[in-house]
């Protein structure tokens, strides 16, 4: 089943775009990521996706549901984390909770005190003396908390600290384990490959890819490098060996293709060591973007 | 759907509580005050006959004296009900209405109250009710502390049914104003600062129409402003509930409340 399934949903502002013609689907159960630069469009997607903001056409469903006509049933399902934080400055963390929780029909919650200890969140003070990181701890667990099926996070671990991002992944993994589905924008790549299935990278408003995390790696250039035995003159390559440059004893070159035109090249040459490097995310979407 | 959400009703009224106390806290203490002084005043009573009698008509009109104005207590207080008590609880109520919704803007907690499992209808409805008890609320108690200024201070005689009626057509003032500024409120900047705009709308309906009141040919002006509608000469024999302008008011505050929600339903909430 489509958790969230978008088609042609366009978002201007005036006659700037924030997202054009998104086709998406996510599908029960999946980690979905959103990669994109700030200012691609991520957080207006997700927005549209919440009801904050009116598509100005093209249309989008959550659970099967239109966005726009089923919005706060919609919404009793999903669990949200904005990027930045803003709550009531007059209410203590457990208030706020506890205020967010009453919009919920009542049933087998999270019980705040354990996700508070949990996440090292003090609950009894008030929101307008908490740092950043702990206002993202007490969304956090808010975002949890009435254990909804859809999970949308926008930049989760900004203003974490690794060990608290790290606490955030695991359990963010065992709710996905349970059945939750994810959808998770990030421009911290590392992120999106640790978590997600599949990936969307957006650019400038547009989706550009939309791929298996592994799919997304594959399909990339592998950086060799290779020690040959004696320093050669020249070395005749294959065309699909690019950026080839050889210094002494040594040769980098970027390879995509097929493996075994690799191998077979190889095996002919009088070579010490080999190095063959797997590109990550990083570099893929650098490669996106400089297109 | 239901049109109320109880959480966020209350949560309303619990974050607006301090301010309801302090603005009815003044608006007791003026009434009072008020009050407290006519008894100085009637024994003054013939110097101050005289005194209205030699000011010029235009300012007699303006204010809503006669010389019989400061020999009755419903008189006198009359004559500020309308610039004090009125305009004050206007502006209590109007400039809670400007802020009531845009300040979930403002503050960007507009992202976590819009994307709870309510529609934006039954916030704009919860918030409108909690708005309808706060203005009740201060109104109430000043109407109460009026009832027993009055009693305490009184001398002679006193028309309890027209003191009544005043304070009964004060109220739809009250509301038109609120509807209104929640309208505009609508349409501007959410990082506009809305009490000037309140202060104005409020004070300068109830300075053009005493403009209007002081001379023939200023007279139309009057047209144009609320207070016209719905006057406070309690003195005056046939003084009663101004029906047909609280009726044309009611209609006008719900037209402007249903405009305010449609433009809350086709915002866009910025992040």
């Amino acid at each position: 089943m489509q958790v969230i399934s978008t088609k042609d949903l366009t978002k201007f502002y005036g006659d700037q775009v924030g997202v054009k013609n998104l086709n998406l689907s996510v599908n029960e159960g999946e980690i979905f990521g959103f990669v994109g630069p700030n200012g691609a469009g991520k957080s207006t997607a997700i927005r549209t996706f919440l009801g904050l903001l009116k598509p100005t056409s093209g249309s989008a469903s959550i659970f099967g549901k239109d966005i726009i006509k089923n919005g706060p049933t919609i919404r009793q399902q999903i669990g949200y984390l904005p990027s930045e934080v803003f709550y009531y400055p007059e209410m203590n963390s457990r208030e706020m909770l506890e205020y967010h929780l009453r919009f919920y029909p009542e049933g087998n919650h999270h019980n705040i005190n354990e996700l508070a200890d949990f996440f090292e969140l003090n609950l009894d003070k008030s929101i307008a003396d908490l740092s950043f990181g702990n206002k993202k701890k007490c969304a956090i667990i808010q975002c949890f908390l009435h254990k909804p099926k859809l999970l949308i996070l926008d930049e989760p671990t900004s203003g974490l600290d690794p060990l608290m991002q790290n606490r955030f992944f695991e359990f963010l993994q065992e709710q996905n384990n349970k059945g939750a589905t994810v959808f998770m924008s990030s421009h911290i790549l590392s992120e999106i490959q640790r978590m997600c299935d599949r990936a969307a990278v957006i650019k400038n408003g547009e989706i550009i890819a939309v791929e298996t995390i592994n799919e997304l790696l594959s399909k990339q250039l592998k950086k060799v490098t290779l020690i040959f035995k004696e320093a050669p003159t020249d070395v005749q390559t294959p065309d699909s060996f690019l950026n080839k440059n050889l210094h002494h004893q040594k040769m980098t070159f970027e390879f995509k293709g097929q493996l075994h035109e690799l191998l077979s090249w190889l095996n002919n040459q009088p070579i010490q060591d080999i190095t063959i490097e797997e590109p990550d995310l990083e570099s893929i979407f650098m490669n996106y973007y400089q297109r | 759907m239901s049109l109320i959400n109880q959480n966020l009703f209350l949560k309303e009224l619990k974050r607006n509580r301090k301010n309801l106390v302090i603005w009815t806290s003044i608006v007791v203490a003026f009434t009072v005050l008020v009050l407290s002084v006519f008894p100085f005043m009637a024994e003054m009573g013939k110097d101050m006959t005289m005194l209205i009698d030699n000011m010029p008509v235009e300012l007699q009109k303006a204010m809503g004296m006669t010389s019989q104005t400061w020999s009755n207590i419903l008189g006198f207080y009359s004559t500020y009900f309308g610039i004090y008590i009125v305009v004050l609880v206007s502006i209590y109520a109007a400039s809670t209405a400007t802020t009531i919704i845009s300040k979930e803007e403002k503050e960007g907690t507009s992202e976590f109250l819009f994307t709870k499992p309510i529609s934006r209808r039954t916030i704009f409805w919860s918030k409108m009710l909690a708005l309808l008890v706060l203005t009740l609320s201060i109104y109430l108690v000043q109407t109460i502390s009026a009832v027993i200024g009055v009693y305490l201070f009184k001398e002679g005689h006193v028309d309890w049914e027209h003191l009544f009626f005043m304070q009964l057509n004060g109220f739809f003032l009250v509301t038109f104003f609120t509807a209104i500024s929640l309208f505009i409120s609508m349409f501007m900047q959410v990082k506009t600062n809305f009490m000037g705009m309140v202060v104005g709308l409020t004070f300068g309906s109830y300075i053009l129409n005493a403009v209007a009141k002081s001379t023939e040919a200023t007279k139309f002006l009057g047209y144009f402003s609320p207070f016209h509608y719905i006057e406070f000469d309690v003195l005056s024999a046939e003084y009663q509930f101004y029906g047909w302008a609280a009726l044309s008011f009611t209609i006008v505050v719900i037209v402007l409340l249903f405009s305010s929600l449609i433009k809350l339903k086709t915002k866009n909430l910025a992040g």
